[in-house]
C-alpha cells in the first residue's frame, strides 16, 4: 500500500484553504483507498443541495458529473457502489466492503475539507458579484446622464437587465399613443405590441402570470413596469433564469433588482424624451418663425398711395403667427382693393389658410376682377383648399377713387365702420356666411360712398372682443368713440390711439385673439 | 442580437484562439469549456478567449470561466482573454478572473504576450 507523504499529510490540513493543491492530493487519497479497498476505480463527489456534485476520480471509469442518490442513473450506477460521507460520497467500483477505516475516514475529511472550500469559494463569489451588480447599475446611471440616444439606452439597460439577472432572454416595451410597442429584444424573439390597457399585461407586472406571446417559449418570466411619477412608461420583462443545471424561476430578490433597472430605464427615457420633445419644439419655434417671416412678408409694408385718400393698415398677431390679413391691391379699371379677415383657428394651420386667402384674393381679383361671382369663387376656393371647419369671415371692398363709390363684400365679418363728416356712424354689414364653410353659398354686394372727410374703418373681433380682468369686452361703441373722438388725427396716430386705448382697456389681460385695423380716409 | 453563442477555433502554432460571439451564460459557457477542454486534450496548453463579438456574460458563464482558468492551472498553463468591452472587463477584474488570466486590449498584444517565447 502506497503510504501518504509527510507533505500529503500538510496539504491535507489546510486543504479547504489550498484550491490547486486539492485535486491532485484527493486523487492520491483515491488511490490509497482503492488500492486499500481492491477497488477498480473511486470517486469522491461533495454534496451540493440534494445532488452529489464530483469531484476527482481515480482509475479508468467514467463517472457522471453529478449524481441524484435519490434516482441515481442506472447507466452509470450499474456496478457501482456507494459510501455515504457527512459531507459527501464515495463511488466506485466494486471491491471489499469498505470500513470505517483510516483512509475512508481520509476521504471523509477531504469531503468535509472541500465542500468548505467550495463554500468558501461560493460566497466570494456571491459577494464579488454584487460588486458587479452594483457597478452595472452605476454603469446604467452613468450613461443616463451621458446619452439621449433612445436605442443605444435601451440596448444597454435591456443588456444589464438581461446579465444581472442570470436571465436568458429579455424585451424592453415602450408606452406610446398606440400602447406597448418593442422597443429591444434580447435572446428571441418578443410580441411586438400590446394593448394600453392589456389586463394580462397589468396582472404580469402585478406579479401575476405572464401574457403566454410575451417571450414565446419562455418558461419563467418575471416582468416591472417602468413608471415616472406613478404613471407607466413602459415594461422590462426577463425570461428563464438560469443556473448550470438549466432555467428556472426568477427570485423575489431578482423582481427588486429588476425594479432597479426600471427606475433607471424611467430615468433615461423620460430624459431621452424630454429632449426629443425640445428638439421637436425647437423645430416647430423655426418653423413657426419661418411662417412669421412669410406672413410679414404678405402683409403690406406700407400705406398705398391713393390720391385723395390716406390708407394705413396695423396687425398685431396673438401668436406667433397670426390668423388675421389684411391687403391692397389693384382691382383693375383704377379700382383700388381692400380686404380684411379673420382665419378660424390659430398657429401654423391658420397661417397656411391666410396664406391661400392672400395669393386667391390676388388672382381672382387680377383675373376676374371684383364683381358678381368674385366671391362664390372665393369661397369655392377655399372650401376645397382648407381643411373642413375652417373658414374665413372676409370684408372686401372696391373703391372707385375719384367717385369715392365703394362695393364691399361683407363674408360673416363684423361690420366695418363708416364715420361720416356730420359724426354719423354707418355699420357695413354682412351679406354672406364666412368663405370656406358652405361650398354653394351665395354673397351680395353692397355698395356706399365715401365722401371727403368721411373715414372707414375695418377691424378684426381681436379689437372688439378684446376682454377686460372682469370678461367684458371693448365692444365696438368704445371703437366708434374714439374714431369720432380722433377723426382728424394723421392715420398712424389714430390706430395708435386704438391700441392704446384697447390695451388700457384689457389693463394687461391676456389676449387670445389677433388684432387688426385699416383706416381709409377721404381727404379731397 | 445571436440568440446562442458561437465560437469558432484557430489554432496556431502551440496554441490556440478561441473566438465568441453571443452571450456567455451557461450555455455559451459550456460550449466554450467543451472546445477549450478539447483543446487542452490536444496538448495545448496557451489558449486565448477572444470575446471580440460579446456583449455580456452573466454569473454562470463567469463560473464556467473560472473553470476553465482553475483546468489551466491544475495542467501549468495559460489562458488569455482580448477585445473585451469595458463592462465585461471590470466584470472581470471585479470577480478577480484578471488575478489567474491574463486580459489584453486587443489580439496582437495578446499574442506577444502569451507566446511560449515571450
Amino acid at each position: 500500500m502506497t503510504a501518504l507523504s509527510r507533505e500529503d499529510w500538510e496539504d491535507l490540513l489546510v486543504l479547504s484553504q489550498t484550491e490547486t493543491a486539492a485535486r491532485p492530493l484527493v486523487a492520491r487519497l483515491l488511490a490509497h483507498w482503492c488500492q486499500a479497498h481492491r477497488a477498480e476505480a473511486a470517486a469522491l463527489y461533495i454534496d451540493r443541495g440534494n445532488l452529489l456534485e464530483h469531484e476527482c476520480t481515480h482509475g479508468d471509469r467514467g463517472f457522471p458529473e453529478v449524481y441524484d442518490p435519490a434516482s441515481p442513473n442506472p447507466e452509470f450506477a450499474r456496478g457501482l457502489a456507494m459510501v455515504r460521507l457527512p459531507a459527501g460520497a464515495l463511488l466506485y467500483a466494486p471491491g471489499d466492503v469498505p470500513l470505517a477505516d483510516a483512509s475512508t475516514l481520509l476521504i471523509s475529511e477531504a469531503a468535509k475539507a472541500l465542500r468548505l472550500q467550495r463554500q468558501l469559494k461560493e460566497q466570494r463569489f456571491q459577494a464579488n458579484y454584487r460588486g458587479v451588480e452594483l457597478e452595472a447599475l452605476y454603469d446604467v446611471g452613468l450613461k443616463v446622464a451621458g446619452t439621449l440616444d433612445l436605442e443605444q439606452l435601451s440596448e444597454e439597460i435591456l443588456l444589464h437587465a438581461v446579465m444581472l439577472l442570470d436571465a436568458r432572454r429579455g424585451a424592453l416595451y415602450l408606452l406610446g399613443p398606440e400602447g406597448y410597442r418593442l422597443q429591444r429584444t434580447f435572446g428571441g424573439e418578443a410580441e411586438e405590441a400590446f394593448e394600453a390597457d392589456d389586463s394580462t399585461l397589468a396582472r404580469f407586472v402585478a406579479g401575476g402570470e405572464a401574457p403566454a406571446a410575451l417571450l414565446p417559449g419562455a418558461r419563467h418570466l418575471l416582468g416591472v413596469g417602468i413608471e415616472i411619477e406613478g404613471s407607466p412608461r413602459g415594461l422590462i420583462a426577463v425570461g428563464d433564469k438560469e443556473s448550470r443545471r438549466g432555467v428556472g424561476p426568477f427570485r423575489a430578490a431578482d423582481r427588486r433588482s429588476l425594479g432597479l433597472f426600471a427606475n433607471q430605464a424611467a430615468i433615461a427615457l423620460e430624459n431621452a424624451r424630454l429632449h426629443l420633445q425640445a428638439l421637436e419644439k425647437e423645430r416647430l419655434e423655426r418653423e413657426m418663425s419661418l411662417a412669421a417671416e412669410i406672413q410679414r412678408q404678405i402683409l403690406p409694408k406700407g400705406s398705398p398711395d391713393v390720391p385723395g385718400y390716406e390708407i394705413a393698415g396695423w396687425n398685431r398677431p396673438a401668436a406667433q403667427v397670426g390668423g388675421d390679413y389684411y391687403g391692397f391691391l389693384d382691382a383693375g379699371a383704377g379700382r383700388f382693393g381692400l380686404a380684411l379677415g379673420d382665419v378660424s383657428g390659430k398657429g401654423m394651420p391658420a397661417a397656411l389658410l391666410v396664406s391661400t386667402l392672400h395669393s386667391a384674393l390676388r388672382l381672382l381679383a387680377e383675373r376676374d376682377g371684383v364683381g358678381i361671382g368674385f366671391l362664390e369663387r372665393l369661397n369655392t376656393h377655399l372650401a376645397d383648399s382648407s381643411t373642413a371647419n375652417k373658414f374665413v369671415t372676409l370684408f372686401f371692398a372696391q373703391l372707385h377713387p375719384e367717385t369715392g363709390e365703394l362695393d364691399y363684400l361683407n363674408a360673416g365679418h363684423n361690420p366695418a365702420l363708416l364715420l361720416r363728416r356730420d359724426g354719423h356712424l354707418d355699420e357695413l354689414g354682412s351679406g354672406g356666411v364666412p368663405l370656406g364653410l358652405i361650398r354653394a353659398a351665395r354673397f351680395e354686394s353692397q355698395r356706399t360712398d365715401l365722401s371727403p372727410g368721411d373715414l372707414l374703418c375695418l377691424y378684426s373681433d381681436g379689437i372688439t372682443e378684446a376682454c377686460a380682468p372682469d370678461d367684458e369686452e371693448f365692444g365696438m361703441e368704445r371703437l366708434g368713440a374714439i374714431l369720432t373722438s380722433y377723426r382728424d388725427m394723421p392715420l398712424p396716430e389714430l390706430i395708435e390711439a386704438i391700441d392704446g386705448a384697447v390695451t388700457a382697456f384689457a389693463q394687461g389681460h391676456p389676449q387670445a385673439d389677433d388684432q387688426t385695423v385699416v383706416l381709409v380716409r377721404r381727404v379731397g | 442580437m445571436t440568440e446562442s453563442l458561437r465560437v469558432t477555433v484557430d489554432r496556431q502554432d502551440g496554441f490556440a484562439i478561441v473566438y465568441t460571439e453571443g452571450y456567455i451564460n451557461n450555455q455559451g459557457g459550456e460550449e466554450i469549456a467543451r472546445v477549450a477542454y478539447q483543446l487542452i486534450d490536444e496538448g495545448r496548453k496557451i489558449l486565448l478567449l477572444n470575446l471580440n463579438g460579446t456583449k455580456i456574460v452573466n454569473s454562470i458563464g463567469i463560473s464556467i470561466l473560472i473553470e476553465i482558468i482553475e483546468k489551466m492551472i491544475e495542467i501549468d498553463g495559460k489562458l488569455g482573454f482580448c477585445s473585451l468591452t469595458p463592462t465585461i472587463a471590470k466584470t472581470f477584474e471585479i470577480m478577480g478572473l484578471s488575478q489567474y488570466a491574463q486580459i489584453f486590449p486587443d489580439e496582437t498584444l495578446a499574442i506577444a504576450g502569451l507566446r511560449p517565447s515571450a
